[in-house]
């Protein structure tokens, strides 16, 4: 019988060439760099996500229903994110950044990559402002006397009392063009008006020395990209000096390796706290910040006149080897200094124009106006307060009952006055005083404009409706000016006269800044003023103990302290969260406290357990009774404290009972607030108390030698001499599994296979990467990482999927640190999969390694078995996704039970899943950013590209240490990086087989002649 | 075949002349009465300590695994050690039915019973540990290799955790059957004696019909010798499974080859010492010094000597590895995390070397293999030792494996941890006052086999000897060979 054909179709039937070459592609694996959307890639995509969609609904969560809009609004669609470019403005801090809006809920921050000033570089701060939108703690309507007041009759009844007496404002520095429109529109309403402007971080004596020595009240813009040598001095530019974010992509410039010709910058750092900045450089020096007048003048002798009268043998040393360094470097080096003392500032001056800074590091045709406060100013105004002069104050974004030294003279002036007006958003310690409060909009619900440089512009717009009644500052100072425009208008009109058309301005707005692209000039200026006060010169180098003060990246000058994540994020250098602490070096805790660092039990039993001695310093009048931890780099005769800590009740859970005040034991002398305190003397408490660290400082070594594959370093000199050093050591680890060539194959029994499509790969430049924990940050809001409170972190069960790992190498006193940002490698053959019994974590074609949390039972067999430790479990009910009802009460701090409160729940991503109690967690490399990209280009019908897909730590990175990318495209960012420097590259613990796909480039230091 | 066991050279198995009436009588005594007031409390008190167990767990399931302080480094801890030694004590009841059985040791029958039980009651206990210490204990069920409607999804056949679950299964199932078919004959003859109907129905349907005909016998035997063929490779493999959970991973001080047999010895020698504890209080309390004998207690000795032994040659070997391979991370877990009395768990390691090592060599001597006083001191000993050898395995590996930036803390229980713990030595307890209440802790049926010939071929012996003139003793003596 003749066999009975049927055909599908008709080119089946008339064998057609199309349908041939389908024929050959039918079982091809589908590529989806080049696929266009076929038929059934629909499918697979509609069943992907109706899987997904089942497994998310099949979780025993409680059900919370949403209700879907009536009317929807046209820029609105579920389930699709709209970006809104903005500025995140705070304490005088104006960064450009893109919101990223979910369901009309801002949820993210990232950097607003056309800014040329931060080219979408953002810091911890940046990254976690998003999660004070949905603050329990922001005041919800405006107060009077305490009591809830509808805002009209507040605005009425001070518009009638302003009208007579003094008026003082006292804000932080406000900086965009509108915004001081609006205080002058104020200003000439009630012309007895005086606006003082009082930056808590104070850059009073750099003003005033530069008014002395340039005739300029102003500070210039540095660049770090133009510095061969740089020269920090007290000064953490990487992390919380002036403008950190931009300094870090400048700096990172020059810390880049080509490696085909390499060159470094040179950064040397005299410091008495250890700092990321000082953790970073090349050289740090540890010094006594009260020395540091005579050791910037011995700097500038040397500089000059090539004369030291400095004793001290080794900063001697420093200084002549750094003077050296400094002339044959003239016009390509910087000097920056973070001591709050005219004086120095003015050697500093003098220093940067000897070495020729003026006009080629730093810029004076584009000067900040951010941090123009000056400390002489405020501490008029309160000596004028406590005379009666003022009879109303206004206080906006600025809370000097906290952070002002005399906080007792502040608190009495303020009671002679007759009204007391805060725009803050919380009941802060000077809100708290307020009689009335206006609260103002977060920063998300704000019109605005800032301009963080000169002709640098940023916007603001609004994110989301005002979520209470609060009302922008603006609008409050234009009503109670009698002004019948509202800001926005009021902005609008003011740019659009300035821009041309309304065209222009929403063009503007959409892109969130203006960028002076004009004046590049570099302008120079002429020193005017040459003399140095020659008292100090000869300032003995005495040995008395000082107290430093210091800033943390997260917390700053205290605002961070009311946000739970930045209370969670470990000091870059301390590792501790949730405390400040006094800081010591090894040796004072040899001598004062009995532990000797040096002997491994000692150090052992200080390390093991987080209960941590006591001690009292005392400095004049006042005491600070907190934890010490012993941070090798410390200052020998410096103790180091945080300010930021010891807020008040009602800024938030968060700071709650959160360390101590550190504000009151500054000093107000020479005209400024400095930031370090001489006379002082301490005893050791008898008690001890719990600091939550997340990292020990332990031992490297071992009897068998140092862990090289875990930190691989090395000096700029060896990596000239010996280019191949780092594959020699690695082919050395490796020889016993078939060396680099064949470890792939020969370090296992199994088979290799070949990973065709994409395969996701992250590099991280130790180089490059400062430790500033913006990445850290940024994984919290983008996965919406849990916050646990300081009781689990001291049990270690702190939750980040990224840290930043801090490892000590060299001499216990001045020992050199590298930050080493750690997250899931993904490993290829990652020991986690194969111990799971349920096969909840597995590996994707994609090379992720995937968890699949309804699957988990929560054995923890993958977490003990990964040699990364970057598993997270989840211990206990820490978001109330627990389907046993009621077991957070006691069980998780007050912090998380509060992150569980329906305002706060709204900055969750809703794109991933709120982990349940008894899962384990892990960075899944933002794989619904993957998935998005992916889909992007494929409904573009084109190639995945770089643009399509950044991950979360990469995009908060201002220093773009992190490469992300698909490496089996060859001329992906990722292939392009690992191609390129092959020489540095490594995987962390790479003997033992697991094949990460992250891949680290060995750091780099350029000792040159110190080492 | 039949288990008939004699000796011309060794004293008797049994002492007290005892007659097969007597030994019933003597056996079946603890159930036929009341019990005393020693046994109430002993129950009262495990049956409370198993309610602080229950309260512990459901702490521990309600408000999740934060309840104990295990954390991001050490992610087991007390959990996976009190299974392991929990584990390891079960295995002296299958190694005495079993590899005893098969090798012909007639002294086995004065403890197998209680012994056996002990497996049961022992792997029930160890059971609890893997099962609670998931974050999500309701979800358990996905280890199973259920038919399902979840793709179907199967389990991870890869995961050690996994072969766990299979070996502790079987383990535990054969283990039930092999001590339930050895109580049979004897539950017929409670059955036989009882005095109530409610006894005779309970005990009749507990003994499944047994008359004791020659062809039950003869079945009865088959069935012991099969179970007994089943369970030898299990002893050799649920604890050798056990040790794949570390011996499989990359962590350093886990990932050594060594573990299997080590493991195997260290659970011989723990189930021993368990063993040991048990019989010493059984005799005392029910009177059995005729059937347990100076003699059990010293072969048992000599046992733990042995184990003991190559658990210690283990030890030293691990800690030559950590040298020879000079491998930085094993180096640094043996020497210093472990081997270092002055790290911070320096003293659990030389807590173990000192119980599991040093002290069980004083079994050398004669004298002190028989004194029951130093055998149950050395038993307790031992079994602290054996636990120290678990936490340090699974403590100080984790606690500073490769990465020191995640190095732990110092991890120690919390109340809830303990209690656990101290629950499954209440469920342990409980269920070994019941048994030793409800049925015979000694097999009386297999004492009666070994009752007469053994201690007649012994004292016919040493009587012929004594009443020999000398001469004629050194005479024969000399021709003999």
């Amino acid at each position: 019988m003749k066999e009975k054909k049927h055909w599908q179709s008709f080119g089946e039937k008339i064998q057609s060439e199309t349908y041939q070459e389908d024929l050959k592609q039918e079982f091809a694996e589908p590529n989806y760099l080049e696929a266009s959307s076929k038929r059934r890639d629909f499918l697979k995509f509609l069943g992907f996500s109706t899987a997904a969609a089942i497994a998310a609904a099949s979780c025993e969560t409680p059900i919370r229903k949403a209700i879907p809009y009536a009317i929807k609004p046209e820029e609105i669609n579920p389930g699709q994110a709209s970006n809104y470019a903005t500025t995140f403005v705070d304490a005088g801090d104006a960064v450009s950044i893109v919101a990223k809006v979910r369901d009309g809920r801002p949820i993210k921050i990232e950097g607003n990559e056309l800014s040329h000033v931060y080219q979408g570089g953002t810091s911890a701060r940046v990254q976690a402002s998003v999660l004070d939108l949905y603050d329990n703690a922001r005041l919800r309507n405006p107060l009077k006397s305490n009591n809830s007041a509808e805002l009209n009759t507040v605005i009425t009844e001070l518009k009638e009392s302003l009208k007579s007496g003094n008026i003082a404002l006292v804000t932080s520095t406000i900086n965009g063009p509108a915004n001081l429109a609006v205080i002058e529109t104020f200003k000439s309403k009630f012309p007895n008006t005086k606006h003082i402007i009082y930056d808590a971080d104070s850059f009073s004596a750099h003003l005033v020395a530069n008014e002395h020595c340039y005739g300029k009240k102003v500070l210039p813009s540095l660049h770090f990209e133009k510095a061969d040598v740089v020269i920090g001095f007290q000064c953490d530019f990487l992390g919380t000096w002036l403008n950190p974010i931009e300094f870090s992509r400048q700096y990172s410039t020059k810390r880049k390796i080509n490696e085909k010709n390499p060159t470094l910058s040179t950064h040397i750092q005299f410091e008495s706290i250890p700092t990321i900045t000082g953790s970073v450089a090349d050289i740090k020096i540890p010094i006594a910040a009260s020395q540091s007048k005579s050791i910037l003048a011995a700097l500038h002798d040397m500089v000059t006149k090539n004369t030291c009268t400095l004793q001290d043998p080794i900063i001697k040393e420093a200084i002549t080897k750094t003077a050296d360094l400094l002339k044959k470097n003239l016009g390509k080096s910087l000097l920056v200094c973070g001591i709050n003392d005219a004086d120095c500032q003015k050697i500093v001056n003098q220093i940067n124009n000897a070495i020729n800074a003026n006009g080629n590091t730093m810029n004076w045709g584009t000067t900040y106006n951010i941090r123009k406060g000056l400390d002489q100013d405020f501490n008029q105004f309160v000596l004028n307060l406590n005379q009666g002069i003022y009879q109303h104050v206004i206080f906006y974004d600025t809370n000097p009952v906290y952070t002002w030294c005399e906080t007792n003279k502040l608190q009495e002036g303020l009671k002679k006055t007759s009204s007391t007006i805060s725009l803050n958003p919380k009941l802060d310690e000077t809100t708290s005083l307020c009689k009335y409060i206006i609260p103002t909009h977060h920063f998300l619900e704000s019109w605005g404009d800032a301009e963080s440089k000169t002709d640098f512009f940023s916007f603001q717009q609004p994110t989301i409706n005002p979520l209470f009644k609060t009302n922008q500052w603006q609008d409050t100072l234009l009503a109670l000016a009698g002004e019948n425009t509202s800001y926005s208008d009021f902005l609008k009109n003011y740019w659009i006269k300035k821009l041309g058309s309304e065209e222009n301005w929403f063009k503007t707005l959409q892109e969130g800044v203006l960028n002076n692209v004009n004046n590049t000039n570099f302008a120079s200026t002429t020193l005017i003023n040459t003399t140095i006060t020659e008292n100090f010169k000869n300032e003995t180098e005495s040995n008395s103990l000082e107290l430093v003060f210091y800033k943390k990246v997260g917390i700053f000058t205290g605002k961070g302290a009311e946000n739970p994540w930045l209370q969670e994020l470990p000091d870059p250098v301390s590792r501790a969260t949730w405390d400040n602490y006094f800081v010591v070096s090894p040796k004072f805790a040899k001598n004062n406290l009995q532990i000797d660092l040096s002997i491994s039990e000692q150090a052992d039993a200080y390390e093991v357990k987080p209960a941590k001695k006591v001690m009292t310093v005392k400095v004049g009048e006042q005491s600070l009774t907190l934890p010490v931890l012993i941070i090798p780099g410390t200052n020998i005769n410096t103790i180091g404290v945080a300010l930021g800590y010891g807020r008040n009740n009602s800024v938030g859970i968060a700071a709650q009972g959160v360390g101590q005040n550190a504000y009151p034991l500054q000093k107000f002398t020479n005209e400024a607030v400095c930031c370090h305190n001489k006379n002082v003397s301490f005893t050791v408490k008898s008690e001890t108390y719990s600091v939550a660290l997340t990292q020990t400082h332990h031992r490297y070594d071992t009897a068998q030698g140092v862990r090289t594959e875990v930190i691989k370093e090395l000096t700029l000199e060896e990596f000239i001499k010996e280019p191949n050093k780092i594959v020699e050591e690695r082919e050395h680890e490796l020889k016993p599994y078939g060396g680099i060539e064949n470890f792939e194959k020969q370090g296992t029994l199994y088979g290799v296979y070949d990973k065709p499509g994409v395969k996701w790969g992250m590099n991280i430049d130790m180089n490059l990467c400062n430790g500033c924990s913006a990445c850290v940050i940024a994984c919290t809001a983008e996965n919406n990482v849990p916050v646990v409170g300081k009781q689990e972190v001291m049990r270690f069960h702190e939750m980040h999927w990224i840290r930043i790992d801090r490892y000590y190498s060299g001499e216990l006193e001045n020992p050199k640190v590298t930050f080493q940002p750690m997250l899931c490698q993904h490993c290829d053959n990652a020991p986690c999969e194969n111990v799971c019994p349920v096969s909840a974590t597995n590996h994707s074609s994609e090379g992720l390694n995937q968890m699949a949390y309804n699957r988990c039972i929560g054995t923890r067999y993958c977490a003990n078995n990964c040699p990364f430790k970057v598993r997270r479990f989840n211990w206990s009910d820490y978001t109330g996704a627990d389907s046993f009802p009621n077991n957070q009460v006691t069980k998780v701090s007050p912090t998380t039970f509060d992150m569980n409160s329906d305002l706060v729940r709204m900055v969750l991503n809703p794109d991933v899943t709120v982990r349940s109690r008894g899962v384990i967690e892990k960075c899944s490399f933002c794989v619904q950013r993957l998935q998005e990209g992916k889909l992007k280009a494929k409904e573009e019908n084109r190639t995945l590209e770089d643009k399509d897909v950044k991950v979360a730590c990469q995009q908060a990175c201002p220093t773009q240490a992190i490469t992300f990318g698909n490496a089996n495209n060859k001329n992906s960012n990722i292939s392009l990086t690992r191609s390129q420097n092959t020489l540095r590259q490594y995987t962390v613990l790479e003997p033992l087989h697991v094949l990460p796909n992250v891949t680290y480039l060995a750091k780099v230091r350029n000792e040159g002649d110190f080492s | 075949m039949h288990l008939k066991y004699e000796s011309q050279l060794r004293e008797p198995l049994v002492y007290g002349e005892k007659t097969y009436g007597q030994v019933t009588e003597d056996i079946l005594k603890p159930i036929e009465r009341k019990p005393s007031k020693l046994w109430y409390v002993g129950f009262f008190i495990s049956s409370a300590l198993l309610l602080f167990g229950v309260y512990s767990v459901y702490r521990d399931v309600t408000y999740g695994i934060g309840q104990w302080n295990l954390n991001k480094t050490v992610g087991w801890g007390w959990d996976i050690t009190n299974f392991v030694w929990w584990v390891g004590i079960g295995h002296a009841g299958t190694l005495i039915s079993a590899i005893l059985l098969l090798f012909r040791q007639g002294w086995r029958t004065g403890v197998n019973r209680a012994a056996e039980a002990m497996t049961i009651f022992a792997v029930l206990c160890a059971g609890q540990f893997p099962v609670f210490h998931m974050g999500r204990v309701w979800m358990a069920f996905y280890t199973l290799p259920l038919p399902n409607t979840r793709g179907p999804l199967w389990p991870n056949f890869n995961s050690p955790l996994l072969w766990d679950v299979f070996a502790i299964s079987t383990y535990l199932t054969v283990s039930l059957l092999f001590w339930y078919s050895g109580l049979i004959p004897d539950l017929a003859t409670v059955r036989d004696r009882a005095k109530t109907k409610f006894t005779k129905l309970m005990y009749g349907i507990g003994s499944f019909g047994w008359s004791g005909s020659t062809k039950h016998w003869q079945r009865h035997e088959s069935l012991c010798l099969v179970l007994a063929g089943l369970s030898t490779p299990l002893v050799l493999s649920v604890h050798t499974i056990v040790s794949f959970d570390f011996a499989t991973s990359v962590i350093p001080g886990w990932h050594t080859t060594i573990f299997p047999p080590y493991f195997v010895a260290g659970a011989v020698f723990s189930g021993f010492a368990m063993v040991q504890s048990l019989m010493l209080v059984v005799r005392k309390v029910f009177g059995m010094e005729d059937y347990i004998t100076i003699g059990h207690i010293e072969a048992m000795n000599k046992v733990i000597v042995l184990t003991g032994s190559i658990v210690g040659v283990a030890y030293l070997t691990e800690l030559f590895m950590g040298w020879y391979s000079q491998n930085k991370y094993e180096g640094y877990t043996f020497w210093y995390s472990r081997a270092n009395l002055f790290s911070p768990y320096g003293w659990s390691y030389w807590g173990m070397m000192a119980c599991n090592v040093l002290s069980p060599q004083i079994f050398w001597f004669r004298s002190m293999r028989r004194n029951i006083f130093v055998t149950f001191f050395m038993s307790v000993i031992v079994n602290i030792g054996m636990w120290f050898e678990r936490f340090v395995i699974i403590v100080t590996s984790l606690y500073r494996d490769y990465l020191p930036s995640s190095w732990s803390i110092y991890y120690s229980p919390s109340p809830w941890e303990i209690g656990f713990f101290v629950g499954t030595f209440g469920l342990f307890f409980t269920c070994f006052f019941m048994f030793s209440k409800y049925a015979p802790v000694i097999a009386v049926a297999e004492i009666k086999y070994i009752l007469k010939t053994s201690g007649e071929s012994f004292k016919n012996k040493i009587t012929k000897i004594e009443t020999e003139p000398l001469d004629k003793f050194v005479d024969e003596q000399k021709h003999a060979h």
